[in-house]
């Protein structure tokens, strides 16, 4: 069965791709100066314990270096690494060592994702009949508009955005809508705007663009010639093939969108991935770090897969491979 | 004329584009008798595939149709709506086209695309479309129909599409199929195969063919009547065996020269010189004359209106007689020389 | 004479003197937006270049006595926590963004030009090697790399500049290679070795003017692209160390405090979002002037271009870079 091969090598291919990120990002982050953990990871108790008693200090070190590993030769520890990623035993974070990094995960990965694929969702649902709605007045003073306000719309970064907005309901109409937190429906709207807008447009236009190549398709004058009503010929014909082009392009939106979210989040102050992220990297928290980056990279492959397989239902002449 | 089936008089059709008009169609007249095959011949760029689509309505982009009338079944064509169009096509009148795989909706099984038509005409409900259409399956001689069905059309062979668009076409029985160059895209083999398929639908539903081809061989060996367009304007028209006989417009003997036979040998072949020219004015003289070798003054100053030249051969050339003396004389004697 | 531009397109029937840079420039000119973007961007250059000399103050300057000031004549875009004048600050960071963007645009450029020449001119296991590791770098977004990079490399100019150049060239690795192999194989070449030509003829008349303009135009991509990384760095708390001001130092820290202080938001958020544009639509309109093939007619084509820029990926570099 074809799609049982396919779906096997592509999940090898994964595998490979994440063992290797998470193996490079390890080594990166060791070979950075300074310890992994710091003074300034550690907490000021350790710092004191550094100047009060150096002995009990290095023991303290020591033992937390053979407890996370670090004493090993380093190939041994990324090889360690990585096959304990794989087989998602994340451990501890230096930030946190009380809770599992698993636990923070279950808390932050909802959230993000549902920023990301809300934000996904609402660009379909708007950009493909805003796309539809230009090619068939193409040339008209509405496409004109829609193709102006989508171009600035995917031209302007989310984060930008976000910050616009923050402005406008936060300092100019208060009140409105909630500018931070995470909990309440409301709360979600504001990040969702931002992080879909760039994709709104980008979906218009490409929605238009690829609606006005298959309007021109001969099979379209066929269906025509056929008889058959408008509506259906736009919507059976036209439009049904151009989603075979749209699809395409969701798996490359969907990773900007999902890094997008780590940047939104900061900006509206939700304790997504990308809270976590900018609280591990900047403090070289190594597990929660890598952690979060083999969380992100599974999203995006897992979303490619998932892309690839509904091109392949959307259209019939696509083989597998 | 009242018989016709289909009637069509001074067509124009016009295309804009960035560096101006571009005038495709200039008042074509021809028309179409029940149970006739109607040839149009004539080089890519001579507007006989735009003329056929202004009728029903399918000119493309930045086209226009501009004038004339096409009478069909009693009805305007160029003066309905687009609702009323849209029951006319498929219903009265089918159309196949040249590039079968590009005509075909690559998304949609084939037996959805043939049901479509039928569907949309409310010519019989789900299941009788169903059995219709592996009926018509069988028809065009495409087997095991019930497999068939659920193909797409990638998965069919260049011949078994265009059977598939033949089996679309009729499949609400119209009075008029409209074949633009159905031939082309295929194999030599196929081509024929399609041809002799078309012409035994056409006794068992006793509909009218117009035929769109650049090919003469093919015209003169399918049709009853052909015409030649060139330049957006009927040329000459009259039945096969006259077309055969006694070509009276140069155009016309230019094109039978060019058709290349088993067994020519490539001096015998006479390819018509110069290049068919698109438009951008209103013709103000015979839109041949450049490459004419009868030509004569008259001919750059006054555009050549059609006319009879005997019963049922209509010619638009200043000098057909003439031509015709020549023709009939060359034609002697090439029996015996060469013509180099 | 016949100009054959690529292959493929129509033989233009032009006069000698409209050579193919005039013939682009006037294309270029055509596109309005792509004009007041190239506007933009030379008052930025300019401005990031002579920075130093009229900025009112150093960027590190702070002054408490005026933290948090409102703009006003004295500080037209306000002050900070710290009192550092916004303007100066903006200033310094054209400067920055200039130098990062530009540089990692041009590093990325030479990683991908070596890696693609050596595959596509060696062939072979090179060859399949530089293709493999380009695989895996298209497989997962490559910003993810440039945040370790920084971890690895720390927070000051170059190393900035080196995490957000290294991961991007594999675009332009296979977009060199493309153009090696297309030099071998293509039909246009062929046709050209078929009539005679020299292969120094091939190459300066027919090879020469596709590969600078393709190269070019990714170029042109990857500037505002890596603009976007390096701003974007900053809001996961890796951009440039301050006191080094940058747009995404400027505008994280106005994130946090635009409650208090939304005036810390609005000129660098306004003039980052315009750089951002200009610099696309100068790519766009590159784009459309220097490969009119991909930009016939225009209006279809640019939506799948714009769309490409906004994701990261410009048709010419040929893949998502983030």
């Amino acid at each position: 069965m074809g799609l049982v091969k396919f779906l096997a090598k592509r999940i090898v291919a994964i595998v490979v791709t994440i063992s290797l990120v998470v193996g490079v990002g390890y080594v990166l982050i060791y070979i950075s100066p300074g310890t992994f953990y710091s003074a300034a990871n550690m907490g000021q108790g350790l710092s004191q314990l550094q100047v009060s008693d150096p002995a009990l200090y290095n023991q303290y070190l020591n033992s937390l270096n053979s407890r996370y590993g670090l004493n090993q030769p380093l190939i041994e520890q990324v090889g360690k690494y990585v096959w304990h990623s794989l087989t998602f035993n994340f451990g501890t974070s230096f930030e946190n060592p009380s809770i599992p990094i698993i636990h923070q995960l279950a808390q932050a990965v909802p959230i993000s994702s549902i920023l990301a694929f809300g934000a996904i969702a609402l660009a379909v649902v708007l950009g493909v009949p805003l796309g539809v709605l230009a090619a068939l007045k193409r040339n008209t003073w509405l496409d004109s508009a829609l193709t102006t306000l989508s171009m600035v719309g995917q031209a302007i970064p989310s984060f930008v955005l976000a910050v616009l907005l923050v402005l406008f309901f936060g300092v100019w109409f208060p009140g409105i809508l909630p500018v931070n937190g995470w909990g309440t429906v409301g709360e979600a709207v504001l990040p969702i705007v931002a992080l879909s807008a760039g994709n709104v447009a980008a979906v218009t236009r490409y929605t238009r663009g690829s609606m006005v190549e298959a309007l021109r398709q001969d099979y379209v004058r066929t269906a025509e010639a056929k008889g058959v009503p408008w509506r259906r010929v736009v919507l059976r014909h036209a439009l049904r093939n151009s989603l075979v082009a749209v699809v395409t392009v969701i798996g490359p939106t969907f990773a900007f969108t999902i890094i997008s979210t780590l940047w939104v989040e900061q900006i509206f102050t939700i304790p997504g991935l990308g809270t976590l992220l900018a609280q591990a990297f900047p403090n070289k928290d190594v597990p929660m770090a890598i952690t979060s980056i083999y969380v992100l990279c599974l999203l995006v492959m897992g979303m490619n897969l998932l892309v690839d397989l509904l091109y392949r239902v959307l259209d019939p002449r696509v083989k597998l491979q | 004329m009242a018989d016709e089936l289909l009637c069509v008089e001074d067509l124009h059709t016009e295309f804009w584009r960035g560096d101006g008009t571009v005038y495709a169609v200039n008042g074509a007249s021809f028309s179409v008798a029940p149970g006739e095959t109607l040839g149009i011949v004539g080089e890519s760029g001579s507007g006989k595939s735009v003329s056929v689509l202004s009728i029903v309505g399918l000119v493309r982009g930045n086209g226009q149709v501009t004038g004339g009338t096409a009478k069909f079944m009693g009805k305007d064509l160029l003066k309905l709506r687009r609702r009323q169009l849209e029951d006319i096509r498929g219903r009265d009148i089918g159309m196949i086209f040249q590039d079968p795989m590009s005509s075909l909706n690559p998304t949609m099984r084939i037996g959805d695309q043939i049901m479509e038509g039928m569907l949309s005409h409310q010519y019989t409900n789900r299941k009788g479309a169903f059995n219709r259409t592996l009926q018509l399956l069988d028809e065009v001689g495409i087997p095991e129909g019930r497999a068939r069905f659920r193909s797409y059309p990638h998965e069919f062979s260049g011949g078994m599409r265009q059977r598939a668009m033949i089996a679309m076409a009729v499949a609400c029985e119209p009075q008029l199929l409209i074949a633009d160059e159905p031939t082309t895209a295929l194999d030599v083999t196929v081509q024929t195969q399609i041809l002799v398929l078309l012409q035994e639908l056409q006794q068992k539903q006793r509909m009218s063919i117009v035929l769109i081809t650049h090919d003469f061989g093919v015209a003169t060996n399918v049709c009853d009547r052909i015409i030649v367009m060139y330049a957006g304007k009927v040329m000459e028209s009259a039945s096969v065996a006259e077309f055969i006989a006694r070509p009276a417009h140069p155009y016309t003997i230019g094109l039978k020269r060019s058709v290349i036979e088993v067994g020519t040998q490539a001096h015998q072949l006479k390819a018509v010189p110069g290049v068919a020219t698109t438009l951008m004015a209103p013709p103000h003289n015979c839109p041949f004359a450049d490459r004419c070798q009868f030509v004569t003054d008259r001919c750059r100053a006054e555009v050549p209106e059609l006319r009879p030249l005997s019963e049922g051969h209509y010619v638009a050339c200043h000098r057909a007689e003439e031509v015709l003396a020549e023709a009939g004389a060359t034609a002697v004697e090439g029996a015996t020389a060469d013509v180099r | 004479m016949a100009v054959i531009t690529a292959p493929g397109a129509i033989a233009v029937r032009t006069p000698r003197h409209h050579s193919q840079l005039w013939l682009a420039w006037r294309r270029y000119k055509r596109n309005k937006l792509a004009v007041t973007g190239a506007v933009v961007v030379l008052i930025f250059v300019v401005i990031g270049v002579i920075g130093p000399w009229v900025a009112p103050q150093n960027y590190a300057q702070a002054n408490f006595l005026y933290a948090n000031h409102a703009p006003s004549l004295r500080f037209p875009f306000g002050t900070d926590g710290l009192g550092h004048d916004m303007l100066s600050q903006v200033i310094w960071s054209f400067r920055n963004a200039l130098e990062i963007a530009f540089g990692a645009s041009l590093v990325s450029f030479l990683i991908g030009l070596a890696l693609g020449l050596w595959a596509g001119l060696r062939g072979g296991l090179a060859d399949m090697a530089v293709m493999r590791l380009v695989d895996f770098m298209f497989a997962f977004p490559n910003y993810f790399l440039s945040l370790f990079l920084v971890v690895a490399m720390g927070r000051s100019l170059l190393p900035i500049l080196l995490a957000i150049a290294i991961p991007g060239w594999a675009g332009y690795a296979r977009l060199v290679r493309g153009l090696v192999l297309g030099m071998r194989n293509g039909e246009m070449v062929e046709a050209a070795r078929a009539l005679g030509a020299t292969q120094r003829h091939i190459a300066r008349k027919y090879l020469l003017p596709n590969v600078t303009n393709s190269i070019f135009v990714a170029i042109a991509f990857g500037v505002p692209f890596d603009l976007l990384v390096m701003a974007s760095l900053s809001l996961v708390g890796l951009g440039l160390r301050p006191p080094l001001p940058s747009f995404g130092n400027m505008i994280a820290q106005a994130g946090a405090n635009v409650l208090g202080y939304p005036w810390l938001m609005y000129f660098p958020a306004a003039i980052f979002a315009v750089i951002l544009l200009a610099f696309l639509f100068v790519a766009d309109g590159l784009q459309e002037a220097l490969d009119p093939k991909a930009g016939e007619g225009g209006r279809v084509p640019r939506s799948r271009r714009l769309l490409q820029i906004a994701r990261g990926r410009s048709p010419a570099v040929g893949g998502a870079r983030l």
